[in-house]
């Protein structure tokens, strides 16, 4: 079954953590934008029915309702069985729930990050833990019960007694979805950038080691698994029979259809990608009505490997496979990174956390 | 041409003092290149050279000038090297000479290596002429920097002339002084034919092009030559000189230099201060001065990627072409699989050869730490020479090591005399001689092992002394010293390319500061790796490089499939790039790492 993304790359701040290709730009840009999104998802002819819809960003939960609606409508498959829309909180109220209930949203992912006011703050975030608590209420009362929490490990000031005030509000929200991500210092995001240079803006100085990061990591795992929310996914948690259909299908190769600035797609076959900024989109749209900047041709034999063991469930290998990667895994299963139960192949706890060391040897030559 | 009206001169500066710009000047000012060709400074040919700053073959170049007397005279500056490594072409290059500009810049003033040329061209008996340079900078002293020369060099300075390379200032009376202040060659045209090789290297068309002055006697094309040192004969082929294009003559006689080339086929045959006479009319005895040079220092060369190999070994035979001083022969090594033993004369040399493979060839390479042929003398009274440290005999079965002994003179300033003398102390160096030559500065005779020279002499020599030491020194044979094979073990497996031969008083400083040092290079593996250091069974250091805690891609959106794949193809690619030893990814730096474990830095 098949999804659909769309990307809506406008923030009202960029986080310092941040390292997509989004954040503040003008207003008129933004009308640019919307124009080439809707005439880039008219002009795709469906070869399926979707059975997701996932609006990403950026923050696609402050892009203007009636605009989001008339995109959706070009849509086809309402009511999906899930579709998302990631908002910042501080930005839900009750008209835009009930426009996004009505296009067909039944979804929503919080990007809360942190509920420590100190690591809040130092990534540039502007809202607290109360206001996390009273929008999913409002979105609860609205008849969107279904939500997703993101935490990051390892922003700058987090300890293990911070995160666990954090987890104690998961805790208290009762979310039906977790994500926890881990912080990856790269010269692409701010703060990053300011560890890799030294400084100490953005609290860069007081940023976790990488071991630290790792245990936090852990923690959380730990946590949620006690509260009934699972990993399924690296970095993805979920009470039984929430786990994100629409997210799943990037594990399982199962094709997606991505529009927006830095939407990639997939249709079974080709991997493509579309110009990375907004201002390339829009741009790119007007001189010759594709955004489209590269297509590669998949390599699902090696894809189904690096991607479906992020699944903490594995993956079933033929005979074949097993023949063929039969020297990396047998390294790994010595290292305990892989275990093997019956022909399902699947990273063991150690080797979530190591597992892109397990990944590259999949990568032919 | 009449030796009166000939004259031979090289030029003597620090690094960033304006020698080559000067030297543009000249050519410029003498006709020999056109404004437009001196785009680029011609004397440093190869990148290398100018990206470093130093010249490492010397050219010379004729110049044809019309003096203030109305004569026309044939100036011919010879251009010499200005590295450690290189002082037995620098005396050469000077023994061809009969005066030197030394140049010195207006602001910087003396420095340590000009006081040591200026010594070796005094010895010479080279005619100086100061030359203050850069005065068109604010921050120029003329005055003090003439001060400076009286009495730092000691040389009379009231006649120094004031220039700017840059500007052209001063040139004129540069060329002027040249003519008056250097003397004429002195040999006879008629006498023996005796002609001193300052350079030579191998052009693909011609064979080896041997660079001379001739002392004494002509050379002419068609010639039967005889070179001393080996004996052999050739005739030449053909003559020229460098103005700065290779211009072809019919004869080079007595004062004069240029080139010749007689069908040599390699360079180890026309070497670097051998003499040339005439094979009917052969002179009675070689000029003063030849020494044969051979490499010093030694380190294996090792392809990244073992299919590099055969890549690897066409290089170094084209290198050796060019460079006699240069050897490599065979070896392998358990970590690092087949590679090359190579000599050379120092470790800017090595440095010089490493890069010029990796750019010029196009190879990676993995270079071990360098050390120096050690000779060991076995129980039953065999000897034997040893520069591998992995060829060292067990230590029951040796009676004694004997390891090369250097003369090293120190010329420097009084005010850092104590750091230097604590440094050669340090480097188990034994003082010959302490001298005091003029004002405030002290010549310093030690001799001291060659492989404590190898490593970071010459750069902690340079920060002890603010650069204003100099250093010469000449293999002045062996000495019987307690020395000990220092082993690194990795993950419990000996690595033996990182194993090296050390004093055993300094075996346990040592092998703690390179096990420190490897804890940092190698990166974090997905269990804990113990690095220990060993002398035979004996552990003297040990560190452990906590096992990798993460390696995960735990942030970003799913879609890009592509992200995700490069960054596994980049981790990958990294560690393609590594040797894997035992259960272990060492990084190629770390087998360089005992280059750089004492002082600060060897850059």
């Amino acid at each position: 079954m098949a999804g659909v993304y769309l990307s809506y790359p406008f923030c009202r701040q960029k986080c310092t953590f941040c390292n997509f290709a989004s954040g503040v730009m003008p207003a008129s840009l933004e009308d640019g934008y919307h124009r080439a999104l809707f005439e880039e998802v008219s002009r795709f002819g469906w070869p399926w029915i979707p059975e997701t819809v996932y609006w990403g960003g950026g923050t696609p939960g402050n892009l203007d309702p009636e605009v989001l609606t008339s995109v959706m409508r070009l849509i086809p498959g309402k009511p999906w069985v899930e579709a998302t829309i990631e908002v910042a909180p501080g930005g839900v109220a009750r008209e835009k729930l009930r426009a996004w209930r009505a296009a067909g949203i039944n979804r929503i992912s919080f990007g809360v990050q942190s509920f420590a006011a100190r690591e809040l703050r130092a990534s540039g975030r502007r809202h607290t833990a109360a206001t996390v608590a009273e929008e999913i209420a409002l979105a609860r009362e609205e008849g969107i019960a279904n939500f997703n929490i993101d935490l990051i490990a390892g922003l700058a000031f987090q300890t293990p007694r911070s995160l666990a005030e954090s987890l104690d509000w998961v805790e208290r929200l009762e979310p039906p979805h977790v994500s926890v991500y881990m912080f990856e210092i790269d010269t692409d995001s701010r703060l990053g950038n300011e560890i890799s240079s030294g400084g100490a803006r953005y609290g860069a100085n007081q940023v976790p080691p990488e071991d630290l990061t790792a245990e936090l990591y852990l923690t959380a795992v730990k946590r949620l698994e006690a509260m009934g929310i699972a990993r399924y996914e690296i970095s993805n948690f979920a009470r039984p029979g929430f786990e994100s259909r629409h997210n799943l299908k990037y594990w399982r190769l199962e094709p997606y259809a991505g529009f927006g600035s830095d939407a990639h797609s997939f249709d079974g076959s080709l991997r493509r990608r579309n110009v990375e900024t907004a201002a390339e989109y829009v741009a790119a749209w007007q001189d010759r009505a594709t955004a489209l900047l590269e297509e590669t041709p998949a390599k699902r034999d090696e894809e189904r490997l690096f991607l479906g063991l992020r699944q903490m469930a594995g993956i079933r290998l033929s005979q074949a496979e097993w023949t063929r990667w039969s020297a990396p895994l047998a390294r790994y299963f010595n290292e305990g990174l892989l275990a093997r139960d019956g022909e399902v192949l699947r990273l063991t706890d150690r080797g979530v956390l190591l597992s892109n060391e397990v990944f590259q040897e999949f990568l032919a030559e | 041409m009449d030796p009166a009206f000939i004259r031979n001169f090289s030029i003597i500066a620090h690094i960033d003092h304006g020698k080559s710009t000067l030297a543009d000047r000249l050519l410029e000012a003498t006709g020999a290149l056109s404004q437009r060709e001196m785009m680029e400074q011609v004397l440093d040919s190869m990148d290398l050279e100018r990206e470093r700053g130093i010249t490492i073959k010397a050219h010379a170049v004729r110049l044809n000038y019309q003096a203030g007397d109305g004569q026309l005279y044939q100036l011919n500056l010879i251009d010499t090297p200005g590295h450690v490594d290189f002082s037995y072409e620098v005396s050469r290059s000077l023994q061809a000479c009969e005066g030197a500009l030394l140049v010195i810049d207006a602001s910087q003033g003396v420095e340590a290596q000009t006081l040591a040329n200026t010594y070796l061209a005094l010895h010479h008996n080279l005619e100086i002429i100061p030359v203050i340079n850069k005065i068109d900078l604010p921050s120029a002293e003329p005055e003090r920097i003439r001060e400076q020369i009286e009495q730092v060099i000691g040389l009379p300075a009231d006649e120094a002339i004031l220039a700017s390379a840059k500007s052209g200032l001063g040139v004129h009376e540069v060329l002027e002084a040249i003519v008056k202040t250097v003397p004429p060659p002195k040999g006879s045209p008629d006498a023996p034919l005796r002609a001193l090789i300052f350079d030579s290297w191998f052009d693909p068309y011609r064979g080896v092009i041997i660079l001379c002055r001739v002392m004494e006697g002509r050379i002419r094309k068609g010639q039967k030559i005889r070179l001393w040192s080996n004996g052999k004969a050739f005739e030449v082929e053909g003559l020229g000189y460098q103005s700065p294009k290779a211009i072809p003559c019919g004869e080079l006689s007595a004062g004069e230099v240029g080139f010749l080339h007689a069908n040599i086929k390699t360079v180890s045959d026309a070497r670097i201060g051998d003499t040339i006479t005439d094979v009917e009319n052969p002179a009675d005895e070689p000029l003063p001065g030849f020494e044969a040079i051979k490499p010093m220092v030694f380190a294996g060369l090792y392809p990244v990627e073992s299919s590099e190999h055969g890549l690897l070994r066409d290089a170094l035979e084209k290198l050796r072409l060019n460079d006699s001083a240069f050897s490599f022969e065979p070896e392998n090594s358990v970590a690092l699989g087949f590679g090359f033993r190579c000599g050379f004369l120092g470790l800017l040399h090595l440095e010089i050869v490493q890069e010029r493979l990796e750019r010029e060839f196009e190879i990676d390479l993995i270079t071990t730490a360098p050390g120096v042929r050690y000779r060991i003398t076995r129980l039953g009274g065999e000897v034997i020479e040893v520069d591998n440290p992995t060829r060292f005999p067990d230590p029951a079965e040796i009676r004694q090591i004997e390891e090369p002994i250097i003369e090293a003179t120190v010329i420097t300033r009084e005010e850092y005399l104590g750091e230097i003398l604590k440094l050669l102390e340090e480097k188990r160096g034994e003082q010959k001689k302490f001298e005091y030559i003029g004002t405030g500065r002290v010549l310093l005779t030690y001799s001291l092992p060659l492989n404590e020279i190898v490593l970071d002499f010459y750069d902690r020599l340079k920060s002890a002394s603010r650069g204003y030491a100099s250093l010469d020194y000449h293999l002045a044979g062996y000495r019987v010293s307690p020395m000990v094979k220092l082993d690194v073990l990795v993950a419990g497996e000996p690595v033996d390319a990182l194993s090296i031969i050390v004093h055993k008083d300094f075996a346990y400083e040592r092998g703690k500061a390179l096990i420190e040092r490897l804890r940092k290079l190698i990166p974090r593996q997905m269990f804990e790796v113990a690095l220990q250091a060993a002398i035979g069974n004996k552990v003297i250091a040990r560190e452990n490089i906590p096992a990798m805690r993460k390696n995960v891609l735990a942030k970003c959106y799913g879609g890009d499939i592509s992200r995700k794949r490069k960054l596994l193809e980049k981790q990958k690619e990294g560690k393609r790039r590594m040797k894997r030893v035992g259960r272990v990814e060492i990084p190629q730096e770390a087998f360089l790492s005992v280059l750089r474990v004492s002082g600060d830095s060897g850059q």
